[in-house]
C-alpha cells in the first residue's frame, strides 16, 4: 500500500518536472527559438536549421501539438541538438554520464559506508578514547565546501607531491586497456573521489553516532543485553537498525547536493562528467545542453530519493504500516 | 526452606535447608558520586520469591539490573549465583549466563521491544543466542511454543511492537525471558502501566511462569508484592530497611517507612483514607536515611546508622524497633463504688495511628479515657506511655498526652479569651516566654484553620458557635504538640460539614506528625474513616479488637454484627432502597 503510493508521488512529481520544462521557455517574451536556443544562437542559425526546428518544436501548430511533439521527442530520447558540439544533446550526455555515476556512485557508497560505520562505532563507545578522536578529527573536517577541498587536495597531492594526475579521467592517447586502463581511471578517480568523501563522510557520522548514542539509552538494548547478545550484535542488530533511519533521510537529502557538488569537483579536476559538460556548456550558452543535464540531473535525484523512501518502509516498520 | 535478609552468617547457616540460589553481599552502586544502593544483603531460595518494594529511586531496578551485571554504575561487594561471583565474571562468561540461567522480564514501556523487529523475531532471538546448535526448525517449534505458553494471540506473532497492546507487549517481553527457561527470573515492574483486568491476567501468567525457580519482584505495586512473593525486603534510599514474610509485613509493617507505604497504597478493603509519608527522600549521609521523614525519631536516629536486625522472619532497620506502640493499657478495671465500669480492659495504640474505640453510651469508653487521663483512678492494670508505666500524671505527662472533650466547654475556662484559653497548657508547662507563647498560640490556631488577628485573639470562645468553639479546644491540646490525643467524641455534636473540617485537620497532623489518635465514639461509620485499628467496647469490657478493615468485613463478635448492621441501615443508599 505505502509503496505504491511512494511511486505514484515521484510519477507526480517527474511529470510536473517535465511540464515545467516544457511551460517555461514558452512564458518567455520574445521568440521562442531564441528563448529555447539563446539569443546567440540565432547569430549561427541557418534558414535551413531554423526551419528545422520549427518543425521539430510544431512551433507553428497549436499549443496542444506542441505539447504532444515535446512528449514525442522526450519518449524517443531527444533531448535536442547541441550547435555547440554539434551533435545530438543525448549523445554528449550519454558519454559523459559513466564518469558522473563513477565519481557520485562510489563517493555516495563510499562516504555512506565509512560515515554510517565509524557512527555506529563512535557512537557505541560514547566517551572513549575511538569516539573522542573520531569526533574531534571529523568535526574539523564538518563543513569544508567541495571546492575547497578539491582545490587542497589538488594541490597538496596533485601539484606538490605529484602522486594523482591533476586533470581528467584517463591518461589521453595512452590507448590503454584491460587492467592497466583499470588502474589508469582508478588513478585519476582517486582525488575526485577523496575530495567528495572527506566532505560528505562528516556529516552522515555525525549524525549515525548522535543517533546511536541516542538509541544506546533505549530500553530495547538493555532487553537485548539481558538476553546475553553480544555487544557486536547489540549495536548493529539492535541499535544501529533503529540509528540508521534518520541517515537514511539525510542521505537521501544529500544526494542533491552530492550531484550539485559533482559540478564544482568535476571542474576543479577537469572531470570529464556531467558538471563539467554543464559548466562549458553554460560559457558556450548551450541551452538545449543546458536544459538537458538538468533534466538528467533532476532525474538521478528523483530516482536516488524514491529508492531512498522505498528503503526506509522496509527498515522502519511503523511508516509501512501506517 | 528458607529465603533470608543475610547479615549474619552464623544465622544463616542453621536454619538454611536448601542451597540458596542467590547470595548478594554487601552489593553498593554509585552512580558517580551519587550512591544508588548502599550495601544490600539478601538471599534467595527457588520457589520462594522475593518482592523487593519501595518508591522509585529506591534502587530497586539497579538492584535488578546488579544481578544480571547490567548496572552501569560502580558495582562493589558479591553476587554469589550458584557459587560464582557476577561482578568478577568476565563480559562473555556474563553474556552465556544472561537470558539462560537469569533472565529479567522488563517493564512494558515504550521500546522495552525493538520497534523495527517483530515479535516473533525478537523471541527467537533471545533463544538463538544461546541455542545455536538447534535445527532451525526445531528452533522455530520452540519459540512457537513459548508464545503459546504466554498467551499470545497468534496473528500478533508477526506484527511488529507499535502494533501491539501494553499487555500483549508485555507478554511478548515475558516469553523473551522465558524462553530459555532461566533458573532465576527477575520481575521488574510487571504490571506497571497497565489496565486493570490486563494485570490480573499478567499476574496469573506470572505465577505460572516463576512456579519452581527462583524469582525477584521488583515493583512499587503493593498488591503484586502480595501475590506473587513470599517474601518482601523494603528498600529505602537503597538500603533494605524491613524484610519479612509478605503476607505478616503487608498487614503488620513494623518500619514507619513500610507503613507510610502501605497507608499510601488504596486498597479495597481499608476504610480510611490514603495517608502518605511527610517530606521526600533526602539521601542524608549519616543516620538513619528515613530520619529526616520519621515522625518518632530520636537524637540517636540522626548519628547512626540503624543495622537490620530482628528474628530470622522479620528484619527491620530501626533504633527504636519499628513503629513503637505509644500506649499501652493492660487489664485496667474501674470501678465506681460497687460497679464495675471497666473489666480487664487491655489495648495498644501505635505511634501515627488511630485506634477507635466503639461503644454505646455507658459502655465505659469515656471512663476509659478519664482514667488514662488519670482523672479516675484504676482499681488495677498498668498503663504504659512510650513503655514506661505511667504513675502520678505530671507536667511531663499532659506535655504528651491531651483531650479534647464532646463539649469544647468542658475543657475551656468561661473567662478566658481565645489567646488565654489556648495558651493556658503553653503557661502551665511554664513553655518560653510570654510574647514567644502567643506566636505558638497563632500558629495553631493557623493550622487549626482559626483567624489569629486580634479581635479573634480576644473574642470569648463561648459566644462562639459549636465548630469553631470546638476547634478552639482543638487547638488549645496542641498548643504543646502532644504526641497523643484521646479525642472523646470530638464531632459528635457538629454539624457533617464542620466535622469532616476537623476530622480531615486530625488526620494531617496524623501523617505529618505522627499524632496518635485514640478516637472515642459511638458512630461506627465515622470511625471506620479514622482508624487504623479498632476496640469494640461493651458493658467494661471489650469484646472485639484488630484492624478496622478486618473488623468492619468479617466481625467476629455478635455484638460487633449488630453495630456494623445499624450502621448499615442507617446508610443513605439502603435508606433509598427502602422508600
Ligand atoms: S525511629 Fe529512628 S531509626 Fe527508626 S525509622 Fe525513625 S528515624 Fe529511623
Amino acid at each position: 500500500m505505502g509503496k505504491i503510493k511512494i511511486l505514484l508521488t515521484y510519477l507526480t512529481a517527474f511529470l510536473l518536472i517535465l511540464t515545467l520544462c516544457f511551460i517555461l521557455p514558452k512564458m518567455m517574451a520574445g521568440d521562442p527559438l531564441m528563448a529555447l536556443y539563446g539569443d546567440e544562437a540565432l547569430v549561427v542559425m541557418t534558414p535551413q536549421l531554423q526551419a528545422e526546428l520549427i518543425e521539430r518544436f510544431a512551433l507553428n501548430k497549436t499549443l496542444f501539438e506542441q505539447f504532444v511533439a515535446f512528449w514525442g521527442a522526450l519518449a524517443h530520447g531527444d533531448l535536442g541538438e547541441s550547435y555547440a558540439y554539434n551533435a545530438p544533446v543525448a549523445e554528449v550526455i550519454v558519454k559523459a554520464l559513466p564518469w558522473t555515476l563513477l565519481l557520485v556512485g562510489s563517493a555516495f557508497i563510499i562516504s555512506a559506508l565509512f560515515g554510517i560505520l565509524l557512527g555506529i562505532e563512535s557512537g557505541s563507545r560514547r566517551g572513549g578514547r575511538l569516539d573522542r578522536s573520531l569526533l574531534t578529527c571529523l568535526m574539523l573536517l564538518n563543513g569544508f565546501p567541495d571546492f575547497v577541498m578539491g582545490i587542497l587536495l589538488l594541490l597538496l597531492f596533485g601539484v606538490l607531491l605529484a602522486i594523482f594526475p591533476l586533470a581528467g579521467a584517463v591518461t589521453p592517447y595512452s590507448g590503454e586497456t584491460g587492467f592497466s586502463l583499470v588502474i589508469d581511471i582508478l588513478h585519476h578517480l582517486a582525488l575526485p573521489l577523496g575530495t567528495f568523501i572527506l566532505v560528505r563522510i562528516p556529516g552522515i557520522y555525525l549524525l549515525t553516532r548522535n543517533s546511536m548514542v541516542m538509541q544506546m539509552e533505549e530500553s530495547y538494548i538493555m532487553t537485548a543485553r539481558a538476553k546475553g547478545c553480544s555487544e557486536c550484535k547489540v549495536r548493529y542488530h539492535h541499535s544501529a537498525r533503529n540509528s540508521l533511519l534518520p541517515v537514511l533521510t539525510l542521505i537521501g537529502t544529500q544526494m542533491a547536493s552530492i550531484i550539485t557538488g559533482a559540478l564544482f569537483v568535476e571542474r576543479v579536476f577537469s572531470y570529464p562528467g556531467l558538471g563539467n559538460l554543464l559548466y562549458e556548456s553554460l560559457l558556450n550558452r548551450d541551452y538545449p545542453m543546458i536544459q538537458g543535464i538538468l533534466l538528467m540531473m533532476t532525474l538521478m535525484v528523483l530516482v536516488i530519493n524514491l529508492l531512498v523512501d522505498l528503503l526506509y518502509t522496509r527498515f522502519d516498520p511503523r511508516v509501512a504500516h501506517a | 526452606m528458607n529465603a533470608k535478609v543475610n547479615f549474619n552468617q552464623n544465622m544463616v547457616a542453621e536454619h538454611v535447608t536448601d542451597q540458596p540460589v542467590l547470595q548478594i553481599r554487601g552489593l553498593k552502586v554509585n552512580y558517580g558520586e551519587k550512591s544508588i544502593l548502599q550495601g544490600i544483603d539478601l538471599e534467595l531460595t527457588p520457589d520462594q520469591p522475593l518482592a523487593v518494594i519501595g518508591e522509585s529511586g529506591a534502587g530497586k531496578t539497579t538492584l535488578g539490573l546488579s544481578i544480571l551485571g547490567l548496572s552501569r554504575g560502580q558495582v562493589s561487594g558479591e553476587i554469589a549465583f550458584k557459587n560464582r561471583d557476577i561482578l568478577a565474571l568476565p563480559l562473555n562468561e556474563l553474556q552465556k549466563l544472561r537470558g539462560r540461567e537469569i533472565a529479567m522480564v522488563f517493564q512494558s514501556m515504550a521500546n522495552a521491544l525493538n520497534p523495527v523487529l517483530k515479535v516473533k523475531d525478537q523471541v527467537a532471538e533471545a533463544a538463538q543466542v544461546h541455542k545455536s546448535f538447534l535445527p532451525k526448525k526445531n528452533m522455530a517449534q520452540w519459540v512457537e511454543d513459548v508464545l503459546v505458553s504466554v498467551e499470545l494471540d497468534r496473528d500478533k506473532w508477526s506484527a511488529f511492537p507499535h502494533q501491539l497492546s501494553g499487555g500483549a507487549k508485555q507478554r511478548a517481553l515475558i516469553a523473551i525471558a522465558m524462553v530459555n527457561s532461566p533458573d532465576l527470573l527477575i520481575l521488574d515492574e510487571p504490571t506497571a502501566l497497565q489496565d486493570p483486568l490486563t494485570t490480573a491476567t499478567i499476574i496469573r501468567l506470572l505465577k505460572k511462569s516463576i512456579q519452581g525457580r527462583s524469582a525477584i519482584i521488583i515493583t512499587h505495586d503493593l498488591s503484586v508484592a502480595a501475590q506473587l512473593s513470599h517474601w518482601t525486603a523494603v528498600l529505602y534510599e537503597g538500603r533494605v530497611i524491613e524484610y519479612g514474610r509478605s503476607r505478616e509485613l503487608l498487614q503488620k509493617p513494623r518500619h514507619p517507612y513500610t507503613r507510610g507505604l502501605i497507608r499510601s497504597f488504596p486498597d479495597m478493603m481499608r476504610g480510611k483514607d490514603l495517608q502518605g509519608i511527610p517530606g521526600r527522600s533526602e539521601w542524608l549521609q549519616d543516620g538513619c536515611s528515613f530520619q529526616p521523614r520519621c515522625t518518632q525519631s530520636i537524637s540517636i536516629c540522626k548519628d547512626r546508622q540503624p543495622i537490620l536486625q530482628g528474628d530470622k522472619r522479620h528484619l527491620i532497620a530501626c533504633h527504636r524497633g519499628g513503629v513503637i506502640p505509644l500506649l499501652e493499657c493492660r487489664n485496667i478495671s474501674t470501678s465506681f463504688g460497687s460497679t464495675k465500669v471497666l473489666q480487664d480492659v487491655s489495648c495498644i495504640l501505635a505511634e501515627g495511628e488511630t485506634l477507635a474505640l466503639i461503644g454505646e453510651s455507658g459502655s465505659g469508653k469515656t471512663t476509659l479515657a478519664r482514667t488514662i487521663m488519670g482523672l479516675v483512678h484504676e482499681d488495677g492494670g498498668e498503663i504504659l506511655l512510650e513503655g514506661k508505666t505511667v504513675g502520678k500524671r505530671d507536667k511531663n505527662f499532659y506535655n504528651r498526652v491531651q483531650m479534647i472533650c464532646q463539649n469544647p466547654m468542658e475543657s475551656i475556662n468561661p473567662g478566658m479569651n481565645v489567646l488565654q484559653a489556648v495558651g493556658e497548657p503553653l503557661a502551665i508547662q511554664k513553655i518560653g516566654r510570654s510574647a514567644d507563647r502567643d506566636d505558638q498560640v497563632r500558629k495553631v490556631l493557623n493550622a487549626a484553620e482559626l483567624p489569629n488577628n486580634k479581635i479573634f485573639l480576644q473574642s470569648y470562645p463561648h459566644h462562639m458557635s459549636g465548630g469553631e468553639a470546638q476547634r478552639v479546644a482543638i487547638a488549645r491540646a496542641l498548643a504543646l504538640e502532644p504526641r497523643l490525643l484521646i479525642a472523646d467524641e470530638p464531632t459528635s455534636a457538629l454539624d457533617p460539614s464542620v466535622q469532616e473540617k476537623i476530622i480531615r485537620y486530625l488526620l494531617n497532623l496524623q501523617e505529618k506528625k505522627g499524632l496518635a489518635l485514640l478516637f472515642i465514639s459511638h458512630d461506627i461509620a465515622l470511625a471506620r474513616k479514622v482508624s487504623d485499628r479498632m476496640a469494640v467496647i461493651r458493658n467494661g469490657r471489650i469484646v472485639e479488637t484488630g484492624q478496622t478493615s478486618k473488623i468492619i468485613t468479617h466481625p467476629r463478635h455478635p455484638y460487633t454484627r449488630a453495630l456494623l448492621e445499624i450502621a448499615a441501615a442507617g446508610s443513605m443508599c439502603s435508606m433509598r432502597l427502602k422508600s
